[in-house]
């Protein structure tokens, strides 16, 4: 089978485990987003398929090869550091060459590939300077650079945005999405931006607690959360979760929270484990401020944050609990108001005792 | 007032530290350019004429001097690169490599900062008379290849360079000796040239282990050789000469100064800022 397929990768520190049991496939020409706190695990796995760690149990396979005993230099990869790792003896043309040279591919080939790269990179007048003379984004592109010459079956990106300034940095997103079109291999880039992981990948996998929590295209991820880890590490401001009680009768579950309001929810019955004690979700567009008359339930403000097109609302119920909505960009709601909050029952999703989520059925 | 103007006072005190640091070394010449017998009882005739180059002459009269010096050559060149070589792959190993006992070792290492040479002498002069080394260029060189300091400071030199270059080097199919060579060894040059001329200077004054070691007049170095031929009562009878020999053995080092100034420089001004 063409692609990477990783098969029960474990990977222990000492007596720290840090990676456990993990099975992952990617496609030929997919972008993978790893994504996880710090400490998720999901950098050391990044480091088990480039071959810079040794994985204690499992395999990684890269279009029908198994590359996990393989070196670095011979397992048809090229990574991109978050420092860039740049030879800063070598000049841009030198670093852009030594892997090509490692691999004795004839002079004049290697001219015309590091020329093209440079070209299709925009980093041709460079190609004479030293990484000292570069700044921080053609340092970034020329790291890219001696990643694409190599021709490498998968391209792997470790945080490869996050020592740029913002500004940079969504330039630099653009530029990736633009080469991910141009060439023919597969990515996987580790971040713990969410943005980029959203904009860029095909399938994002969040990693937490040494497991794979969740593996599924960027919208899915937001919309259907496997679990209440990934609902809230996954989605800015993070979803609210109330604790609420299920209430009885009915095809699709209702819910009652601490302050005596009920939500109809669309999450189907059937589907949720026994038990009347479950939790809901709520993402802050799915809890508009509105006027006392619509409101299903209402809440005091601790906080306001006007974003321009849209105000975000911290606020917290009549029994405590705190909840983050949405208003007008131009509402008057001030700290201290009680104001009046429509859920949005509908959109709402509903987690078990053991954090797994329940959702709507799918459109 | 700009920050690279020195003040009046500032420029009193470092021309004065300069004048005392120079004065001995001015002193030294005068006292070389002068006949011994004027010098006797009165070697404040240093400061006036006539001066004569005779004691300099005296030098390459004894016909061994210019073989001391290619000795001396061979063996301060010979031993500082071989300790470039042995400290920077020893550097390599203890910084980057893991392998059994390696904290063990390397405290070794350090335990050898302690032990002074005149401790080991008689053991090592008596492996050496075993080996049949006595005598020898080998024999010279092999006891400075040992070196703490060296190690120690390749290491420490070679674990501030961030591991990621030798990992982007092995992803673009580098063999571990050819990240040493291609990648890191470039990136210590400033420490490799502290290395070098603290261990030329080293091993160009040493005294010690040649003076035990070299006991045939052709293998003396200069250090020995010069101080062999001084006469008895040379600090009174024969101070211009003396004073012309220790110019003479001073000149190489002199040399090498002004050819890596720049490095060397460079290489203190980076090991006192790290």
């Amino acid at each position: 089978m063409p692609g990477l397929q990783l098969r029960g990768v474990a990977k222990s520190f000492r007596n720290t485990e840090v990676l456990s049991n993990v099975d992952l496939d990617v496609a030929p020409r997919e972008f993978i987003a790893f994504l996880g706190p710090s400490g998720s695990g999901k950098s050391t796995l990044l480091r088990i398929i480039a071959g810079l760690e040794t994985a204690d149990a499992g395999e990684v396979i890269l279009d029908d090869r198994r590359i996990d005993g393989l070196p670095p230099g011979q397992r048809g990869v090229a990574m991109v550091f978050q420092h860039y790792a740049l030879y800063p003896h070598m000049s841009v043309r030198q670093n852009m060459a030594f892997g090509l040279r490692n691999a004795r591919v004839p002079q004049d080939q290697i001219d015309r590939l590091v020329e093209d790269a440079a070209r299709v990179l925009e980093i041709d007048p460079l190609l004479e300077r030293k990484p000292a003379q570069l700044s921080g984004g053609q340092r970034q592109r020329v790291a890219i650079g001696r990643a694409i010459v190599k021709s490498p079956k998968l391209f792997l990106l470790d945080e490869p945005l996050s020592n740029l300034d913002a500004a940079l940095r969504l330039r630099t997103r653009v530029e990736l999405a633009q080469l991910r079109e141009r060439v023919e291999s597969a990515f996987i880039m580790v971040t713990h931006d969410q943005a980029e992981a959203m904009t860029l990948a095909d399938r994002i996998v969040v990693f937490n607690d040494r497991r794979i929590q969740q593996i599924a295209a960027p919208m899915e991820i937001y919309a259907r959360p496997a679990n209440r880890f990934v609902a809230q590490f996954v989605g800015s401001p993070a979803m609210s979760i109330l604790p609420a009680t299920l209430a009885d009768g009915g095809t699709l579950a209702s819910v009652k929270l601490g302050d005596g309001s009920r939500i109809d929810t669309s999450v189907g019955r059937d589907s949720l484990p026994a038990g009347a004690q479950v939790e809901l979700g709520l993402r802050p567009e799915h809890v508009r401020v509105v006027l006392s008359g619509e409101a299903n339930t209402e809440a005091t403000v601790d906080l306001v944050e006007r974003l321009g097109e849209r105000s975000l609302v911290y606020a917290r119920l009549r029994d405590g609990q705190q909840v983050t909505a949405e208003a007008e960009g131009t509402t008057t709601a001030k700290v201290g108001d009680t104001v009046g909050l429509r859920i949005d029952g509908a959109a709402a999703h509903l987690f078990g005792p053991d954090g797994t989520g329940y959702h709507r059925a799918a459109a | 007032m700009r920050a690279d103007r020195l003040s009046p006072v500032a420029w009193a005190l470092v021309l004065l530290g300069a004048a005392i640091m120079l004065a001995p070394l001015v002193w030294t010449v005068l006292l070389s350019l002068k006949a011994n017998a004027e010098l006797v009882g009165n070697s404040g005739a240093a400061l006036h004429g006539p001066y004569t180059l005779q004691n300099y002459a005296a030098i390459f009269g004894t016909s061994q001097t210019m073989r001391w010096l290619l000795n001396s050559a061979i063996v301060s060149l010979g031993t500082t690169a071989g300790v470039l070589v042995l400290c920077s792959l020893a550097g390599y190993g203890f910084a980057r490599l893991d392998f059994p006992f390696r904290r063990t070792l390397f405290v070794l290492v350090l335990l050898g900062l302690a032990i002074p040479s005149q401790a080991v002498i008689l053991p090592q002069h008596q492996l050496f008379a075993t080996l049949h080394l006595h005598n020898s260029y080998p024999g010279l060189i092999l006891p400075g290849l040992t070196t703490s300091f060296g190690v120690f400071f390749m290491t420490q030199y070679m674990k501030a360079i961030p591991t990621e270059l030798d990992e982007a080097a092995m992803l673009d199919g580098a063999s571990r000796f050819r990240v040493f060579w291609k990648v890191i060894l470039p990136l210590t040059v400033p420490a490799q040239s502290a290395l070098a001329v603290f261990t030329f200077l080293g091993s160009w004054n040493d005294y010690w282990w040649p003076l035990i070691s070299a006991t045939r007049s052709d293998m003396y170095t200069l250090t020995v050789g010069l101080a062999a031929a001084q006469m008895n009562y040379a600090q009174t009878s024969g101070l211009g000469f003396l004073m012309a020999q220790a110019v003479f053995a001073s000149v190489p080092i002199f040399i090498v100064y002004l050819i890596f100034q720049r490095q060397i420089i460079q290489a203190m001004a980076g090991a006192a800022l790290k």
